[in-house]
Parts: C-alpha cells; sequence; structure tokens
C-alpha cells in the first residue's frame, strides 16, 4: 500500500547500519525488525513492494520509541522521524493502527481543564493505591492543588503546555525564576496555548496536530520569543515549519526556544552564587539531543550551579520513556529503562537532571531521583538570597 | 534500490507467509524446545529482514530465525539443524558488506547478538573473554577506564560484533600498527556443524598441535559458530598525534604514504580520502576537512610524547616535499575524534551523493597505489560512472566505491563490469582480492584469478574436515565448480520449505 514516503527520502537509506547502536529496541532485542534499518527496510517494502502489513510489520513500527537515535548517527542523513510520523498517519487513517481508546486517551490533552481534572483525580487515586503500577506512575509525584504563575514581563513567553502544566508547575515556576533572574520579563502562555501536539503527531494523528499548530500560532503575539522547559514539546513546536509547510509557521518555529538553549547565551547575565554541593548527572532527554540537537546548552547552564556534572556512559541512548510509549509497550519501555539505570548507576550522582517531563515520571517511577535543570539552578539562585 | 526491485515477489511472498503454515514444522517445533517461543522467529519479516545484510548483494532467503543466549542453545539449534538435514547461518550484526551473512539455501539464520556479554577481564594475560555478539567498540568502551582497548577498530566498530570481525578477519584503521584481528584471538569456543563444542587455539603462547584457530579466523562463518571469544586487550599509548594533510592530487597523497614507511615510520593509522568523499563527510561531521582539496591523509602517530612529536614532524615534512598544501595537528581530543568519527562515517555519507554503491576492497602493494589509483578513475570514466577512492593507504588496502543509483536502467550491468577491471587492475599490480572485508557472495567469482584450483579444492577439504555436510553458511567463499554445496539451487527457493 502507498505509505505516502517521498520515495527520495526512503531511498536515502543505504541499510549500512550505522544506526542499529543508538537505537534502544534494536539494543535490548538485539532484534533487525526493531531496528532503525529493519523498520525503513520493511517500510519500503510495504510502499514499494506492496507487501501485506501483518502484524509483525505493524508490531515493527509500532515498538519504535520516536527517540529518533537514529537520526544523529546516520551519515546518510535519512529524515527518520518524518518517515516513521507519516507511516503512522497512513496506517492510522487506514485503522491499521493506533487503537481507538489511544485517540480518546489524548483527546483530554488539548482541554487543559479537563486534564486538571483528570490528573488530580490520578493523584487522589494514586494516593489511595488505585493506580496500577504498570502506567510506571508508581513513584512519581501526583500534584494535587496547584497555583497560578505570575506573569513578570512580556520579553519572552514561557510555554506551558498541557501534561507540563498541571504535573510539573514547579518546573515552571523555576524556569520562571531563572528567566527573571536573568532580567526577562516573563509571559506565561497558559490557556492561550493548550497543547503543541507532540503527543498527537508522534501517534500519527497529524490532522490533530496541525490543528493545535494552527491554533498555537494565532494566540501567541508574533516576534516574542517562546522559551520552552520540556524537550518534546519545544521538538514538536520547532517543527510545525515542516508539519505546516508555510512561511509562518518556519517564522514561528525560528522563535521557539529551549530554554536551557536560551540561557546558554545568556549565564553571564545570570548572578554569581555559590554552588549546590551535588554530583548531578545529566540525562539528556532525547528530544533535545537528537531532534533539537541542542544538549550542550544544559551543560553550560548547570555547570556554575553545581558542584560536578557528569555524563552517562550511554551515548544519550534513550531511557524508554518515549511519550505514551512506557504505557503502550511497557514490557520493551521498562527494559530500555533498565539499561539506562544501569548507567546511571556506574555515574554515582546524587540526582539526575532530566529537561523532560516525560524522562522524569519514567525514571521516576523505578526510583531514579531526577530533577528538571531549571530546578536546580532555581535552588541554587534562591539559597543564595 | 535494485536489490529491492529484482526481489520483488520473493521478498513480498515472504513478508506474507503465514505463521500457520510452518507452525507444524517439526524443525521448529524443536527450536522452540531448545531456546523458548519468543525467540524462534519465522514470520515474513523477520525472514525479510534477515535475508539481507549490508552489502548489495540482492537477497538470500531466510528460514527461521534464532535469537540463542549462551552456548548450549546455539549448540541444541545445530543439532537440530543437523538431524533435519537443515542449513546453519551465523549473523552478527549484519554489516557485513561481502554478503557474509546472507542465508541461502533457506536456513535457519543464529543471529548471536543476544551473545553480548563481557565474560571476563584479564589484565595479567591481558585477554579478555566475551561473547560473539558483543559490539567491538563497546568491548574498547568497557576497557577504557583501565587504560586498555580492542585493537581492530574497523570503520563499523560502533555497531559490529566481534564474533563478525572473526569470520570476517576484520582490520581498520590502526590495524596497520597492530595487525588486524587475526593477531588478537587467542582462543575459541566453537560449536561445530555436528553441535559439539570445541576449544581452539588456547592461552598458552605456543599451544600444541595445529593452529585451528588460525583456520577458523576468517573462515566467514563456513567452519562453525563461535560462541565465547577470548581476545588480546591492548594497552592505550600515553600520546597520540593526529595529523590532516590536504593534497593537489591523489597521487601526491599516495606518494607521501609510500615516503613515510620508506622513512622507517611506523605510524598508528595512514587513511586517504579523495575530495568527493571527502566534502560529503565533512557535511556529515563539519570536522574541519578541506572541501577543496583533492585529496587528503590522515596520520596518526603514537607513542611516547618526544617520539610521536618527532614522527609528526617528519610527516609533515615528507608531506610537504611530495606537495602537500596544508597540514594541520590536531589540537585536542574532541577534534582528533571528530575527525576519525568522520573518516569511519564515510560509507555511510554516500548517501548524500547516490542511493547505491558499490565497495571493492582490494590490496595492492603500496609501491603500486598511485598507478591503480589513476586506473581506477580512468576504469570508471569509460563507464561514465562516478567512482570515490576512500582507502587504509598504510597497507595498500584500496576501497573504490562505484555511485550508482540503480533505478537508472542498465546501469547494473556497467558496474559490475568496471568492479571487474578494477579487480583485474589491482591483480595485475600483484594486488589480493579481499583485504577485511570477506569475500561472501561477492567475490567468489574472482577467486580463481587468485588461486589455482587445486588451491581451492583444498580449502574446501579444509572445510568439509570442519563440515562434512556443507551445511554451515553453505554457498560461500568457495566458488562453483570447487565446493561442496551446489551453489545454484542453493539460491532458488525450493518448493518443499515454505515460500
Ligand atoms: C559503514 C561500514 C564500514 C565498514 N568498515 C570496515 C572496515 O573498516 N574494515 C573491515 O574489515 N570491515 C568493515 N566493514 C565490514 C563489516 O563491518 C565487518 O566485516 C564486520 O566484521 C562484520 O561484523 P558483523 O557483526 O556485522 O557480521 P555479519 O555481517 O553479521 O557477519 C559477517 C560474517 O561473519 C559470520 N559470523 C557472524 N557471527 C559469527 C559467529 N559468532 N561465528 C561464526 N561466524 C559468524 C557471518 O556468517 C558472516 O559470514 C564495514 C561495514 C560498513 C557497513
Ligand atoms: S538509516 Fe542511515 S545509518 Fe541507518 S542503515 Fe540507513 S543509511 Fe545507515
Ligand atoms: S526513533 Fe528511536 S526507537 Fe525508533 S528506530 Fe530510531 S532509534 Fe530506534
Amino acid at each position: 500500500m502507498d505509505l505516502k514516503l517521498g520515495s527520495d527520502d526512503l531511498n536515502t537509506c543505504v541499510q549500512c547500519g550505522l544506526c542499529l547502536p543508538h537505537c534502544p529496541t534494536y539494543r535490548v532485542t538485539g532484534d533487525e525488525t526493531m531496528s532503525p534499518r529493519g523498520r525503513i527496510k520493511l517500510m519500503r517494502e510495504v510502499q514499494l513492494h506492496d507487501a501485506p502489513v501483518t502484524d509483525e510489520v505493524v508490531d515493527a513500527f509500532a515498538s519504535c520509541v520516536q527517540c529518533r537515535g537514529c537520526e544523529p548517527a546516520c551519515p546518510s542523513g535519512v529524515p527518520y522521524g518524518h518517515l516513521m510520523e507519516q507511516t503512522r498517519e497512513t496506517l492510522a487513517d487506514s485503522g491499521q493502527m493506533t487503537p481507538v481508546w489511544l485517540r480518546a486517551a489524548m483527546k483530554p490533552l488539548a482541554q487543559p481543564k479537563l486534564l486538571a481534572a483528570g490528573t488530580a483525580a490520578l493523584g487522589v487515586a494514586k494516593k489511595v493505591g488505585l493506580v496500577p503500577d504498570r502506567l510506571g506512575l508508581g513513584a512519581a509525584d501526583i500534584p494535587l492543588r496547584q497555583e497560578p504563575l505570575p506573569t513578570t514581563g512580556t520579553d519572552v513567553y514561557l510555554f506551558t503546555g498541557c501534561v507540563m502544566d498541571t504535573m510539573q508547575r514547579d518546573v515552571h515556576r523555576a524556569g520562571l525564576d531563572v528567566l527573571t533572574a536573568a532580567g526577562f520579563g516573563v509571559t506565561p502562555t497558559g490557556a492561550e496555548a493548550p497543547c503543541c501536539g507532540a503527543l498527537q503527531a508522534h501517534a500519527g494523528l497529524t490532522d490533530e496536530t496541525r490543528g493545535l499548530a494552527e491554533k498555537m500560532m494565532r494566540s501567541l503575539a508574533p516576534e516574542r520569543p517562546i522559551i520552552v522547559d520540556s524537550a518534546g514539546c519545544g521538538a514538536a513546536m520547532k517543527e510545525y515549519g515542516h508539519l505546516l509547510g508555510t512561511e509562518e509557521a518556519r517564522a514561528f518555529s525560528g522563535r521557539v526556544f529551549d530554554i536551557q538553549e536560551f540561557l546558554a547565551d545568556h549565564v553571564d547575565k545570570l548572578p554569581e552564587v555559590a554552588p549546590l554541593d551535588l554530583r548531578v548527572a545529566v540525562q539528556d532527554p532525547c528530544h533535545l539531543r537528537h531532534v533539537q540537537r541542542v544538549h550542550e546548552a544544559t551543560r553550560v547552564v548547570l555547570q556554575p550551579f553545581v558542584r560536578e556534572l557528569v555524563e552517562l556512559d550511554d551515548d544519550g541512548l534513550c531511557c524508554g520513556a518515549g511519550g505514551a510509549y512506557s504505557v503502550l509497550q511497557p514490557e520493551l519501555a521498562g527494559q530500555i529503562r533498565d539499561r539506562k539505570l544501569g548507567s546511571i548507576d556506574r555515574a554515582t550522582p546524587d540526582v539526575v537532571a532530566s529537561a523532560n517531563p516525560g524522562c522524569s515520571l519514567h525514571l521516576g517511577a523505578a526510583g531514579v531521583d531526577t530533577i528538571h535543570p531549571m530546578e536546580l539552578v532555581a535552588r541554587a539562585l534562591s539559597a543564595a538570597m | 534500490m535494485y536489490r529491492y526491485a529484482k526481489l520483488k515477489n520473493r521478498v513480498t511472498r515472504t513478508l506474507g507467509i503465514d505463521a500457520a503454515e510452518v507452525e507444524s514444522d517439526p524443525f521448529v517445533a524443536e527450536l522452540v524446545d531448545a531456546l523458548s517461543p519468543d525467540r524462534v522467529k519465522q514470520d515474513g519479516a523477520h525472514r525479510a529482514l534477515l535475508s539481507h545484510d549490508a552489502s548489495v548483494f540482492d537477497g538470500g532467503n531466510s528460514g527461521p530465525v534464532v535469537f540463542p543466549e549462551t552456548t548450549e542453545e546455539v549448540a541444541a539449534v545445530t543439532r537440530a539443524a543437523a538431524t533435519h538435514g537443515r542449513n546453519v547461518v551465523p549473523r552478527g550484526a549484519g554489516t557485513g558488506l561481502a554478503g557474509g551473512a546472507i542465508p541461502l539455501g533457506v536456513p535457519v539464520v543464529v543471529a548471536v547478538t543476544r551473545m553480548n556479554e563481557i565474560h571476563e577481564i584479564d589484565t595479567d594475560n591481558g585477554i579478555a573473554w566475551v561473547g560473539p555478539g558483543v559490539v567491538n567498540l563497546d568491548l574498547t568502551k568497557h576497557l577504557a577506564p583501565i587504560g586498555y582497548h580492542f585493537a581492530p577498530d574497523p570503520s563499523s566498530q560502533q555497531v559490529c560484533t566481534i564474533g563478525g570481525n572473526v569470520a570476517n578477519n576484520s582490520g581498520g584503521p590502526h590495524c596497520l600498527a597492530y595487525g588486524v584481528t587475526n593477531a588478537h584471538i587467542v582462543a575459541m569456543e566453537v560449536v561445530l556443524p555436528s553441535g559439539d563444542v570445541v576449544m581452539l587455539g588456547g592461552l598458552d603462547a605456543e599451544p600444541a598441535g595445529y593452529d585451528l584457530r588460525g583456520a577458523f579466523v576468517g573462515s566467514e562463518g563456513t567452519l562453525g559458530i563461535t560462541t565465547k571469544i577470548a581476545v588480546r586487550i591492548t594497552k592505550n599509548r600515553p600520546e597520540v598525534r593526529t595529523l590532516l594533510l590536504s593534497f593537489e592530487s591523489v597521487t601526491d597523497a599516495a606518494n607521501t604514504v609510500s615516503g613515510i614507511i620508506a622513512a622507517g615510520i611506523v605510524p598508528a593509522a595512514l587513511e586517504v580520502m579523495d575530495q568527493r568523499i571527502t566534502v560529503a563527510v565533512e557535511n556529515y561531521v563539519n570536522a574541519g576537512y578541506p572541501r577543496d582539496a583533492a585529496a587528503v591523509l590522515l596520520a596518526e602517530v603514537d607513542g611516547l610524547a618526544d617520539g610521536v612529536d618527532l614522527d609528526a614532524d617528519r610527516i609533515a615534512e615528507i608531506g610537504r616535499a611530495n606537495g602537500a598544501t596544508a597540514v594541520k595537528l590536531a589540537g585536542s581530543d574532541t577534534e582528533r575524534a571528530l575527525l576519525w568519527k568522520g573518516r569511519k562515517t564515510a560509507f555511510g555519507a554516500i548517501a548524500q551523493l547516490a542511493p547505491d554503491y558499490y565497495l571493492h576492497d582490494t590490496v595492492v602493494p603500496r609501491s603500486k597505489l598511485a598507478e591503480v589509483l589513476t586506473k581506477t578513475y580512468e576504469i570508471a570514466d569509460r563507464y561514465d560512472l562516478t567512482i570515490m577512492n576512500v582507502f587504509h593507504a598504510g597497507d595498500g588496502n584500496l576501497h573504490p566505491l562505484i555511485l550508482f543509483d540503480a533505478r537508472d536502467e542498465g546501469v547494473l550491468e556497467k558496474v559490475h563490469a568496471a568492479g571487474g577491471e578494477i579487480i583485474t587492475a589491482s591483480l595485475d599490480a600483484g594486488g589480493v582480492l579481499s583485504g577485511e572485508h570477506g569475500i561472501g557472495v561477492e567475490k567468489q567469482k574472482f577467486m580463481d584469478r587468485m588461486f589455482s584450483s587445486d588451491d581451492l579444492d583444498h580449502q574446501n577439504r579444509l572445510r568439509q574436515a570442519f563440515d562434512p555436510g556443507c551445511r554451515t553458511n553453505p554457498g560461500k567463499v568457495i566458488p562453483t565448480g570447487h565446493s561442496c554445496a551446489d551453489i545454484q539451487s542453493l539460491r532458488s527457493v525450493p518448493k518443499e520449505v515454505w515460500a
């Protein structure tokens, strides 16, 4: 069947296999059907040679975390992320992938009130032991109550999104404090821009994603930089240009910055304070490292504020969180996380810094003490005051 | 691309294989008993994907695929295959460039990727015991904290397995000073085609008896499956200097290489890339490779500080005497790592230029480097094909790459004809057929240009001493007419076995 993939994109892969070790699912299974090279080849077979879309073919596609670790590893520049998103879109449209319940589950993400109610309910349910640990939410702290974020000026937007807004408001507050300390007036986007569409895009629900992107572009004033403290959201918003293909969308994407990326250029504006007495391991979220490719910024921003930074020894391999992945593919997600835990153990940190809520939740559920880099910086700054 | 077009019917049929159709196969049932249901795959997706490696050979036909985790499991699979008269093909990461892991004759494919444990590091004896599925670079990274590494460093080292390195006797840029894989393999546990488990080689410096270890290294999976390997580990040298020299012609670069060796310097690595490949590489890594040089030479020396500085100076001098337009010394480890990342991803970077490539791997005497290189460009011009050269210059190992787009009508015939002429030119210059990628299925037809008929018959006898039934990776290395296997029929899909 026609997966609607560009034939040049498909043909770019020379099947060299250099991407294999950077793929988390190949790493834990040793199985070619769970590798980028294998998945690309299956796409070719289906699109070019009308091979049947069997259960195993669907499995091969569905087991991809969409971490895009294979992209920077590929010397030929295969646009794997776009190939996989398009494949999922086509298969979702034809009803061969993404079960209906998943689509339904994603609806509330775009409606903050519903989600707020949902997470609060989840928080209560968890407290009384109702949430099955299979969801991977076990050890994570789900807030029961929120306080609104203040507006401190109009230099930059701070994108507060959906999941993040309710589950990680502390992170936004920290980001807001640090940006303010660096001399920027901040406007939290709040309900103006409810959702970036990242999870929908991963699930192949591209029409929904486009709708959300257009809505966001309409509601945020032009010219102002949009600062994002969730790697996944930032990556999605930087892709609007590709997604919508318009000049306007490209311009919008051009003013989206990851918060670490933005601050790396302004560290000198932050006050000099005593560093926190912590050995911090940096866990690069895939969407920061492989998609936005700005992970070095995290180190630049964090270094002055902690005693010691350590690198993990796994070359930025995915932790297995992958948006809804940990819920949809719990077994693989667990195996991938085990690899990451080994790497964290070897680094012997006091705490792990991760700039993505999904990773923090996923690692937190395994008992890892994770914290957003901005929270560390904010903590160091406030300790000095 | 063309492999897909050609394969269309076969792969499409394979992909559609109905699991129920094969479930009743008693051989598969035995495999499931020996391993576990989730590690025996027989669906079309697995079988189609494992019919390929990184070579352009147009695919084989895979039977069931198994993922053993222990020696006992490999032995059980092998015994079951022997009982049922079925073929066996070992497979590592599938990065082979000569089609070695391509299954012929609907064999059970034994993917050893999950046997990836580093069992023991023994610094007293300078060895490490590893599983065959351990990724080459993973071992080196694992050894880094204690100041050692595994010396063979094929450009594919971030992905290829040590089992695959053994089977292909792989080389790499730094094998110039340290020797290819064979020099680093001390002993091996091997599951023979009968299912017996034997130890080849040993930790003694001079093991008694025949050196069967030596016979196994480079046997391309035709003598059995290695399940545990004792490799030599090498101490890291205290100092490294990496130089990048630019030239106005490939000949100048080749002459510099000859000059360096003639001066008695033993560099750790000497690698040359021509302009086309350098530009593609630079697009990917941004390491500071010059885009306007006709050729670059990457030279590395290692050892004690005084010595390496002296050698680096002499290399620069020899380069300049041979027309080097620029000589640059890598200023930091990061810069050095980036230069090597570029060199090591060269083959992969090619898709920026064309969707397909056909890679050769000949070795010529160093003194003939410039001459043979000039010939390769001439041959390509005559066929109206684009050719690039990237090679391990220090040991005369050429990798001429012919670029093409298989969607172009008739291009493949041209590619093969030009390839044949390149090989002939190398052999005429006193060279050999394969430097490091192996013979597999790709270079088989050229074997009789290097070996006499008697040579080939005796090689086949050695093979049959290990594998009397001719069922382990059948149809590889030894060409038709000398092989114990019926290569013609192996390549067709027998009616009675699925598909
Ligand atoms: C981009 C790129 C760069 C490369 N650069 C180099 C280079 O610089 N130097 C070089 O020498 N090669 C190079 N190669 C070729 C290839 O990577 C090597 O030959 C490598 O050793 C193959 O390892 P593998 O694990 O991928 O083996 P596979 O391709 O899976 O198998 C190779 C052969 O080994 C056999 N085999 C695998 N495992 C076992 C086992 N446990 N027991 C017995 N037989 C086994 C297979 O049957 C097959 O015949 C390159 C390839 C690529 C794609
Ligand atoms: S995606 Fe890139 S790295 Fe992976 S096999 Fe294809 S060309 Fe090679
Ligand atoms: S996106 Fe991640 S999981 Fe998917 S193929 Fe690439 S590396 Fe593997």
